[in-house]
């Protein structure tokens, strides 16, 4: 089966300097694909790329068999991209409810979905009415992953969901997502390497702009001089994955 | 949905209602009863006015981070519109069709878009074609104006006296439709062109929906149909809005001015503003000539001299009403209020303003417009990463701003003389408004400009009371933002950069 989404060598620019060098990436339908690399590698740039926020200058970004590079950012979300923004980029003037109803793509999506969003996070039905800045952190993070579930989407990007959780809430956030990929595909930055390597079917390196290494996880998971390499993650800390 | 109470954002208006109040009750003992209703009463007018400039300043600001220094010429040039239907619509109907024409042309353009995206264009050519188009289009327009008779049409409003039966028989310089009917034509072909340009020939990152453009198709006929009625009906239409009843006439003309503002706010947008956003700077040098542009135009058309527009008769019938519920009955010029008179009409200013506000409330607070543009406020990537086209929404709040300055004008029409200057006060003072209420919050221009409007109407008080220099007066607004700013240099309820 055609992968859902397909870069390659992708260059993009932000003001003068050239964040990605040729990052290539395939994501296979159905299955989550972790994006890995230190802080300031440009995991982010990348699917800021993929949807035109920050549009590459070169190379080619195939969504579900078409090319989308140079579109707009708008058009390309509504063919089907799903975006969880880094930080827990909730809209604090607006309340749970229009957080979520904002991001309807057609009429009635969110009655649909409202039954499985709250399945995923039930705390978002008691929090309901309130205003997104009174939510702690934990809630926004849910708030974010629940914002990109109300339209039907085909593709999920999203950018470290682990990022100040406590451990509790990942734990949640990972059942969340597990359960997420059973209906579409995912493409997922973590830096939380136990969450990466659990969640992860595929993973790909990002290193100074580049996509140097990929693979299967459970290969990377193995390969503890890949790991420290790249992500800079001790062994012991990767021993504590089952 | 229903917010939760959140005290620490409305403590600062808090304070202010309550030094306002304490303000007031000080100047009530010292003032006296009657002059305080009437100064309090002026200072409502007044901020109404201020208000109805600053709630569009502020919401464009908000979202789209553009100071408008073209708000007051558009509150003036809603006036003059508004004048304009309300005196004697010859002017707006010889118009209309010219205008309709061209947007009719320019709605083709997502038809075009399919052919355009076909066409293997060169990309040395893209941007020549485009000018090309452009240039051809505007020479369409001038050639569509030529010895087309503006200023006659410009001053039927002027003509005195009007006759029963046919109220345009003193003066009626429409064209008759042999010599009129090329001008849509030329229009329509120009607004042609520029759809094509707008197309972009040779950019092939468009996205074409497949989606059958039986809508675009739709809206274009319908175009067309009500475009070829406006040529026809130039003058039966000039004539049934005069035989029309004058209150319905006003009211119909402060819809009239708006929607004309609101398409014009659509027009610069699209053209002037939005090639410039990444330059904001040059959106202020922009708009500053806008301004100069429009006050030369209106200048040009109807002479740089004052105008009084007509009160309606719902304003203005002789005598005093003995209160407000008396007015609905008598529509007199004047109503007692609690011994004080004073004119109905302004009343309905104070009204007017309220009820704007209450709009804008119920527009920001429960539609989908106002969901977009308060999250768009904080983060528009974000909004344009769920689908939404934001450039479309900037056109949609600069148009409703554009709207509200040009009812506010109309409103302010029958209060104040009408002429080229006339929305430059309210431009400074809708500016400072803006400044206390905080930035893009339009509820802190609502009580900013309440605040501006009592100092200024107490201002002129004390200032008449102690034979001081009106200067002081005019400063008392300035002296108002400086102690809010020392305060909360953000404003009242300022948050863009909490
Ligand atoms: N607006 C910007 N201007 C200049 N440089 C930027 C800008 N945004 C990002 N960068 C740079 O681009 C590089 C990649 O940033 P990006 O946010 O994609 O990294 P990341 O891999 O997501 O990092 P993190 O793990 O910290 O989130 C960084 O070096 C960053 O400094
Ligand atoms: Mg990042």
């Amino acid at each position: 089966m055609e992968p859902i989404l397909t870069l390659e060598s992708i260059h993009t620019f932000i003001g003068q300097f050239h964040i990605l060098e040729g990052v290539s990436i395939t994501v296979p339908r159905d299955k989550i694909t972790v994006l890995l690399g230190r802080n300031g590698a440009g995991k982010t740039t990348t699917l800021k790329s993929i949807l035109g926020l920050t549009p590459p200058r070169l190379g080619k970004v195939v969504f579900d068999g078409m090319e989308v590079q140079g579109k707009r950012a708008y058009d390309i979300a509504n063919f089907g991209i799903g975006y969880v923004p880094e930080h827990r980029a909730v809209f604090r003037n607006l309340s749970v409810m229009e957080n979520l109803k904002i991001a309807e793509k057609k009429r009635g999506d969110l009655e649909r979905k409202s039954d499985f969003i709250f399945s995923l996070f039930p705390d978002l039905k008691r929090l309901y009415k309130l205003p997104g800045n009174h939510l702690s952190g934990g809630q926004q993070q849910m708030l974010a992953v629940a914002r990109a579930l109300v339209a039907d989407n085909k593709l999920l990007l999203i950018d470290e969901p682990s990022e100040g959780l406590a451990p509790i809430l990942i734990e949640q956030m990972m059942v969340a997502i597990r359960e997420l990929s059973k209906t579409t595909t995912i493409l997922l930055v973590e830096q939380n390497f136990i969450m990466a390597s659990q969640l992860g079917d595929f993973f790909y390196i990002i290193d100074d702009g580049k996509t140097v290494e990929n693979g299967k996880m459970m290969d990377l998971v193995n390969n503890a001089d890949l790991i420290k390499r790249y992500l800079g993650v001790s062994i012991g800390k990767v021993g504590g994955v089952q | 949905m229903i917010q939760r109470f959140q005290f620490k954002r409305v403590l600062p208006s808090l304070i202010v209602v309550v030094i306002i109040l304490g303000l007031g009750l000080a100047s009530y003992r010292f003032m006296g009863q009657e002059s305080f209703v009437r100064t309090a009463l002026s200072g409502l007018t007044l901020g109404a006015l201020y208000f109805m400039v600053a709630a569009g300043l502020t919401i464009i600001f908000g979202l789209m981070d553009v100071l408008n220094f073209a708000h007051g010429a558009m509150f003036m040039t809603g006036a003059y519109m508004g004048w304009q239907f309300y005196a004697n619509p010859t002017f707006l109907f010889g118009i209309l069709p010219l205008a309709l024409a061209f947007v009719t042309g320019l709605a083709t353009t997502s038809l075009w878009l399919p052919v355009v995206i076909k066409w293997q264009v060169p990309e040395s050519w893209t941007k020549r074609i485009n000018t090309t188009l452009i240039i051809v289009g505007l020479a369409l327009v001038v050639v569509g104006f030529q010895k087309f008779d503006v200023l006659g049409l410009a001053e039927t409003a002027l003509v005195p006296v009007m006759h029963a039966g046919n109220p345009l028989a003193e003066a009626s310089p429409q064209e008759t439709l042999a010599v009129f009917w090329s001008r849509p034509v030329l229009l329509f072909l120009s607004g042609l062109l520029f759809a094509i340009a707008a197309a972009r020939p040779g950019d092939k990152s468009q996205h074409v929906t497949n989606a059958k453009p039986t809508g675009a198709w739709i809206r274009v006929a319908g175009l067309v149909v009500v475009t070829a009625a406006s040529v026809l009906l130039r003058e039966p239409a000039s004539i049934a809005v005069l035989k029309m009843n004058a209150d319905i006439r006003f009211f119909l003309a402060l819809i009239v001015g708006t929607g004309i503002g609101a398409g014009l706010g659509v027009l610069i947008e699209i053209s002037l503003i939005r090639p410039l956003y990444a330059r904001p700077f040059y959106i202020v040098l922009m708009t500053l000539g806008l301004g100069y542009v429009l006050r030369e135009t209106v200048q040009l058309l109807w002479d740089p001299v004052a105008y009084a527009m007509e009160r309606p008769p719902l304003f203005s019938q002789a005598g005093e009403a003995e209160n407000i519920a008396a007015w609905f009955t008598g529509h007199n010029l004047t109503i007692d209020i609690v011994g004080v008179t004073f004119p109905s009409y302004r009343l309905f200013i104070i009204v007017l303003g309220g009820v704007m506000l209450l709009g804008l409330f119920l527009l920001m607070r429960y539609s989908r417009l106002g969901m977009i543009i308060r999250a768009g406020v904080q983060d528009r990537n974000m909004v344009e990463a769920l689908g939404i086209n934001v450039k479309a929404v900037f056109s949609v709040v600069f148009a409703i701003g554009v709207g509200l300055a040009a009812l506010g004008g109309i409103g302010a029409a029958p209060f104040v003389p009408v002429q080229p200057n006339m929305g430059d006060v309210y431009q400074l003072q809708g500016f400072i408004t803006v400044v206390i209420g905080g930035m893009g919050s339009y509820l802190g221009a609502g009580v900013g400009a309440l605040l501006l409007g009592m100092a200024r109407a107490f201002g002129d008080f004390l200032a008449l009371k102690f034979s001081l220099s009106p200067a002081i007066a005019e400063a008392s607004t300035v002296i108002v933002m400086i102690i809010v700013l020392l305060v909360r240099p953000a404003g009242l309820l300022g948050k863009k950069d909490e």
